[in-house]
């Protein structure tokens, strides 16, 4: 006599699961078995593996019906990427799960095959196939957006961390630059400046770019608005650390610095900033040297 | 050819005697930008009172390697322009040379001396470390 597919499923389902979860234990020494509880990965992996066995048990369409975004199993499945995402070390854990899982179903699904002796065969192996795709996407899916998040929330961290506006001396701040300018930095640096500037009524301001590796006409236009807006507040700016490739970049891009002055070490641009204000840094006379 | 650049203590003193080629002014820019970073140059002077003819490309190459050096942190004096070639330079256009200019290299020397005692970094008094 002939079982159909959901049948042999249901039959089988204990002796498929208990044979998933031990393969799964003894290929994984390290990854997701180590990290999370083993337990946990058990209950995980039950709950998947019905999920995953109730979608088959109903009859093969063309095209497969697409993951219900709500469906518990999605839920589950968000649940392994973030697992994932904290575990970077073992980035392909999740995805190496569920292909051992379509291997053993497709495994199970041939012997009915064989035992049923019913066609067309190849109709169910597809359907398990497909069903897997659409899984190993979601993962992959929920991954990469999860990494995303991460990376954009490190760059954001890493935008407050870099734009310190510092007190060089009475009236005069330095702001030195370090890394890639793009417009949200660059409008941060601006404000953090503009403010600086009005708290300690600063005369002059020395935007040193030493630490800058790119400058190109973005860059550039930046840097001019944030020392146009300087120049409003009533502060001088002195521009230090623009390299000779700098240099010739910017010339050829057609950007004009004007009446900003430039010097070429930060050493000098300070000197520059004493000299506006009446400064000077000279040998104590009295001291034995 | 490329064009020499002589050192005098912290200034540099280029003179072009020809029409450069593309190439040959991307080479005198580069050679120039990375001289006066090396020596941290506090002025140069461009003499160029050999050239009889300066077209606008010409005008740009002076103008652009002016620019240049200013970002860089040093002052530029053009020096011994022609009075045919300050002529045609008005004729063409009025900015087509933003540095100072001078008369011949010895009062563009004497400019950016006069220039250089007003900076700050010139301006200490021997406790220098260097």
């Amino acid at each position: 006599m002939t079982v159909s597919l959901p049948q042999f499923l249901q039959a089988h389902r204990d002796e498929m699961l208990a044979e998933w979860l031990a393969e799964w234990s003894s290929s994984s020494a390290v990854g997701l078995a180590a990290t999370s509880s083993t337990a946990q990965t058990r209950h995980v992996m039950q709950t998947l593996f019905d999920e995953i066995l109730s979608q088959l048990m109903v009859a093969p369409q063309d095209p497969p019906p697409g993951l219900d975004e709500h469906a518990p199993l999605c839920k589950h499945l968000r649940h392994l990427a973030a697992e994932q995402a904290r575990h970077p070390e073992v980035a392909t854990d999740p995805m190496r799960m569920m292909f051992s899982l379509r291997h053993l179903l497709l495994r199970h699904v041939s012997t009915w095959i064989r035992e049923a002796g019913t066609t067309p065969v190849a109709e169910h192996l597809v359907q398990v196939n497909r069903y897997f795709d659409q899984i190993a996407l979601f993962v992959f899916n929920n991954i990469i957006n999860l990494r995303d998040r991460h990376i954009s929330e490190q760059s954001l961290s890493l935008m407050e961390l870099s734009t310190p506006v510092l007190r060089l001396w009475h009236r005069i701040l330095l702001l030195p630059l370090v890394g890639i300018i793009d417009t949200g930095r660059a409008r941060q640096v601006t404000d953090h400046l503009l403010e600086a500037i009005a708290r300690h009524e600063a005369r002059v301001t020395v935007i040193d770019l030493t630490g800058v590796p790119i400058i190109d006409t973005s860059v550039a236009q930046h840097i001019m608005k944030t020392i146009d807006a300087a120049r409003l507040l009533g502060s001088r700016v002195v521009l230090t650390g623009i390299s000779p490739e700098g240099a010739q970049t910017l010339t050829k891009l057609g950007i004009r610095f004007g009446d900003v002055i430039c010097r070429a070490t930060l050493r000098a641009g300070i000197a520059e900033a004493l000299l506006i204000i009446g400064k000077r840094i000279t040998a104590m006379e009295d001291q034995a040297r | 050819m490329r064009i020499p650049i002589l050192r005098l203590d912290r200034i540099l003193l280029v003179s072009i005697q020809e029409d450069l080629t593309d190439d040959e002014a991307m080479q005198f820019q580069s050679d120039l930008v990375n001289r006066v970073a090396e020596v941290e140059a506090l002025g140069v002077a461009v003499d160029i009172t050999a050239l009889d003819v300066v077209d606008s490309y010409m005008a740009r190459v002076i103008n652009d390697t002016a620019s240049m050096v200013r970002l860089l942190g040093a002052e530029v004096v053009i020096c011994g322009i022609q009075p045919f070639v300050a002529m045609t330079l008005i004729e063409m256009g009025r900015d087509l040379i933003g540095a100072d200019c001078a008369f011949n290299l010895e009062q563009g020397l004497e400019m950016l001396r006069a220039r250089i005692v007003h900076r700050g970094d010139t301006r200490f008094t021997g406790d220098e470390d260097d």
